[in-house]
């Protein structure tokens, strides 16, 4: 780290001025909209712990017919890489190691991510074949919802990865996509760190 | 740290620093997360096993702020950065933490059984 980050994230730095600086703003605004998804967030938590009891269950399927811990290990493993990852491609953008490695840092993201979701999308599929559906109780209705956004986010953090593929592209790693990847990079991290409450609280608490 | 003073860092010590920033907070990540999960399947008292859970999993929220998101939390960092952090927490531990209070208490009194006055005397 430099003697002075000016935003979240791994700060470009002084050889990249113009970016540097224009990020300072722009990283900032975006970082508001972080926490303030982080409060959405929070909020779904709360829900979720006040369901979790008999009442809550209202007599349907609970963590121990649905949760597949095996399935919770493997999304874990796969969203913790691919956050690392994007430390790839935060550290080839500020020593400017070229569009290859850059691309090829970005699509080992999607890909982490891509997974994460496939197994995800499983365990939905399986927990609504047992019943597990989000009219079933209020506890289903708060985890569908804590868990669905989660995964909402995960699909645009890949979208978003991907049009960022196409943008360097056409234009190359000029300022804007620096800002730009940067700002990724603080959403990116962030729904690993969201993961890491959602791992904890949502499966493993309630099997215990 | 000799050639702090002419405001320029070597390149390639910084990247070996940052290179081991997030080596370190993967390191840190990958540990809990394992702790977390060992301790689930394990057969210790349920209590036991959500302390480690709940410990493990703030461990590495600290990790993932420091080592991933880069936040310093010894003033190297633009100060609003972490002025919306601490703000944001407040409003969460308020409104979070009032929730799940204010719905557990309730719950306790409505549900559990020997709380009301009148089942307790019959």
């Amino acid at each position: 780290m430099s003697d002075n980050s000016l935003y979240p994230g791994l700060n470009l730095g002084e050889t990249h001025s113009a970016a540097h600086d224009q990020a300072e703003t722009t990283v900032f605004g975006f970082w508001v909209f972080v926490m303030s998804d982080l409060i959405i967030f929070g909020i779904l938590f709360a829900c979720y712990a006040s369901y979790l009891d008999p009442v809550g269950l209202a007599g349907g399927p609970g963590p121990a017919d649905l949760f597949d811990i095996t399935s919770v290990a493997i999304q874990t493993a796969l969203l913790l890489l691919g956050g690392v990852a994007y430390g790839g491609v935060s550290l080839v953008v500020k020593y400017e190691h070229g569009h290859r490695r850059l691309i090829a840092w970005l699509l080992v993201c999607a890909a982490l991510g891509a997974g994460f979701l496939f197994f995800e999308v499983r365990d939905f599929i399986e927990q609504a074949g047992k019943g597990g559906v989000p009219q079933a109780s209020g506890w289903l209705s708060s985890y569908w919802t804590l868990v669905g956004l989660h995964g909402i986010h995960v699909f645009s953090g890949i979208v978003w990865i991907m049009a960022m593929v196409a943008q360097i592209a056409v234009r190359g790693i000029d300022d804007v996509v620096k800002v730009r990847l940067s700002m990724l990079g603080v959403f990116w991290h962030f729904l690993d760190l969201i993961w890491v409450a959602i791992f904890s609280f949502v499966f493993l608490v309630p099997l215990s | 740290m000799t050639k702090s003073n002419t405001g320029m860092v070597d390149p390639q010590e910084s990247a070996a620093k940052e290179l081991k920033t997030y080596a370190l907070g993967f390191a840190a990540s990958v540990l809990l997360t394992g702790v977390a999960f060992a301790a689930a399947i394990s057969d210790l008292p349920a209590v036991w096993k959500v302390g480690i859970i709940c410990l493990a999993a703030l461990l590495q929220i600290v990790a993932h702020l420091r080592n991933f998101l880069h936040l310093s939390f010894s003033g190297g960092q633009s100060r609003e950065d972490l002025l919306l952090v601490l703000f944001s927490v407040t409003l969460l531990a308020i409104m979070a933490g009032g929730t799940w209070y204010i719905m557990a208490d309730l719950g306790g009194r409505m549900h559990e059984k020997g709380m009301m006055p009148h089942e307790a005397s019959p």
